[in-house]
């Protein structure tokens, strides 16, 4: 059967699929703040090559980049509460920023790593020699000179990680994604209902690519 | 007060550094002279540890560490005594000159950062740049950076500034304004190891020459002894050389 384009269905909709915006948009956000801050912290470690839990960290990227986004929440959500009781109780909406922010933090972590190592070796000479301690070096010059190096491709990965949140719908979490797939069920009206929710996400990710303009060009006036 | 006894420094098999032994009083002016690869920047960032001796021992006022077995608190209090000015400046590139002067105060002495501020703009004052205080160092000519350079380093309150090259990377317009700020500091008696290829700038403010070759000191003395009277078939022919470029 062959049906016509339905708009007046997908201006229905849209209203609907927004009210579930909120829920993709603060996964996001969690899972890239958890994401930064897991990120930072391998990243340093590799930079500062701490004995044995430098190791831990490569294998941890290598797992993390080496297999499907998809693969890693379903252990961790269907798989993991099966022999580890403190992750039954777990709902699939922490369940889902957990998985994104581990899998997002293995990118990131590389790429903090490589603005890192690209700053010129001399401003840590500099730092040294007046006394600073490495870390304060890191602290006070180093990683303020690399998170603008940073910045462009975290804001890709903070892109990326919105787009990624819709496989948060195969935990069953109720997000944009979910309700779309729920909304073309009950009316069979598949193409209208997908259409609508890629239009929203696209929106969604043309601001935030508009927002990183912006900061790209903030941090180059900088200094 | 600062004392080097038998540093050596190798990388790998080759030997850059071949058991220097020398002393440099409070208040005394040092310039190192020799040609180029025979390890005078090797010896100066040895004594910031920005280089790791092999062996040797090195104090600097309070601050004693030697090679075989220094840790990590040595190397920090060690480099506290002294600091260095880069020939390529090494400017904090993310901080204003004024921040950049004022970093050693707050991050590594704890001074109140008003408190750090003021004095770092007194300094900086002092070599002539009251006008850029808040200017980041991709706005600043090569002299005005290093003169930036020589700021942080003496507000880092060190024993002894360590100097390798000041000029060397500086067009040659710049290269007065840099000198005239390390004849300042000589004049106040500010303990200083310079090493530069500035045969006049030696001849006027050293206290004392070395010449460097191949690793060790050939020869020390004034700079009346080093230039006119050399004991050292090497130290003549270097110096002969020397002179006559400039
Ligand atoms: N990091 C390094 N690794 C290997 N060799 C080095 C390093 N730094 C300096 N050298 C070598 O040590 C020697 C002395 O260098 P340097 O101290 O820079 O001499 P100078 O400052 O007198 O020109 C040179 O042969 C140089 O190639
Ligand atoms: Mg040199």
């Amino acid at each position: 059967m062959q049906s016509s384009f339905d708009l007046q269905y997908i201006i229905e909709l849209m209203p609907i699929l927004l009210k579930y915006l909120g829920v993709t948009m603060e996964m996001a956000l969690w899972g890239f703040l958890f994401a930064l801050i897991l990120a930072l912290g391998l990243a340093l470690v590799r930079v500062f090559k701490i004995a044995f839990i430098q190791h831990l960290a490569s294998l941890y990227i290598s797992f993390f980049r080496g297999t499907p986004l998809l693969v890693q929440l379903f252990l961790l959500y269907y798989g993991f509460p099966q022999f580890m009781p403190i992750f039954v109780g777990m709902d699939a909406f922490t369940a889902a920023i957990i998985g994104l922010s581990l899998h997002f933090s293995a990118y990131m972590a590389e790429s903090i790593r490589a603005a890192i190592l690209g700053i010129d070796k001399s401003q840590m000479e500099a730092c040294l020699s007046i006394g600073m301690t490495r870390l304060q070096a890191m602290k006070r010059v180093i990683l303020p000179q690399a998170s603008r190096v940073a910045t462009p491709s975290l804001m890709n990965y903070f892109i990326d990680m919105i787009k990624s949140t819709s496989l948060a719908f195969t935990l069953g979490v109720a997000e944009i994604m979910a309700k779309a797939q729920m909304e073309a069920s009950s009316s069979f009206k598949f193409f209208e209902s997908f259409l609508a929710v890629a239009v929203i996400y696209w929106v969604v990710v043309i601001f935030f690519t508009r927002i990183q303009h912006l900061l790209e060009y903030k941090l180059n006036k900088a200094y | 007060m600062i004392s080097v006894s038998q540093l050596s420094k190798k990388f790998g098999d080759l030997a850059v550094l071949k058991e220097i032994d020398f002393e440099v009083a409070k208040g005394e002016i040092v310039v190192i002279i020799g040609p180029s690869g025979t390890g005078k920047s090797t010896l100066l960032r040895c004594l910031n540890y920005l280089e790791t001796p092999t062996t040797g021992n090195i104090t600097i006022g309070p601050a004693s560490i030697d090679a075989l077995s220094h840790k990590a608190k040595d190397i920090t209090e060690l480099r506290k005594q002294s600091s260095f000015v880069f020939q390529n400046y090494s400017l904090f590139a993310n901080k204003t000159a004024l921040q950049n002067v004022a970093e050693s105060l707050i991050t590594v002495w704890k001074v109140p950062k008003q408190e750090a501020l003021s004095t770092a703009e007194a300094i900086l004052v002092k070599v002539g740049l009251a006008e850029k205080l808040n200017v980041y160092p991709s706005q600043l000519s090569g002299g005005q950076q290093q003169r930036v350079g020589i700021a942080r380093a003496m507000a880092a309150k060190g024993e002894v500034i360590l100097f390798d090259e000041p000029t060397s990377a500086l067009d040659p317009e710049w290269v007065d304004e840099v000198l005239a700020v390390m004849k300042q500091l000589a004049l106040e008696k500010q303990t200083m190891i310079v090493v530069t290829h500035e045969m006049q700038f030696a001849k006027e403010v050293a206290d004392r020459v070395i010449f460097m070759e191949d690793g060790y000191i050939v020869e020390q003395g004034t700079p009346q002894q080093i230039f006119s009277n050399p004991e050292h078939e090497r130290t003549k022919a270097f110096v002969k050389r020397a002179l006559k470029q400039h």
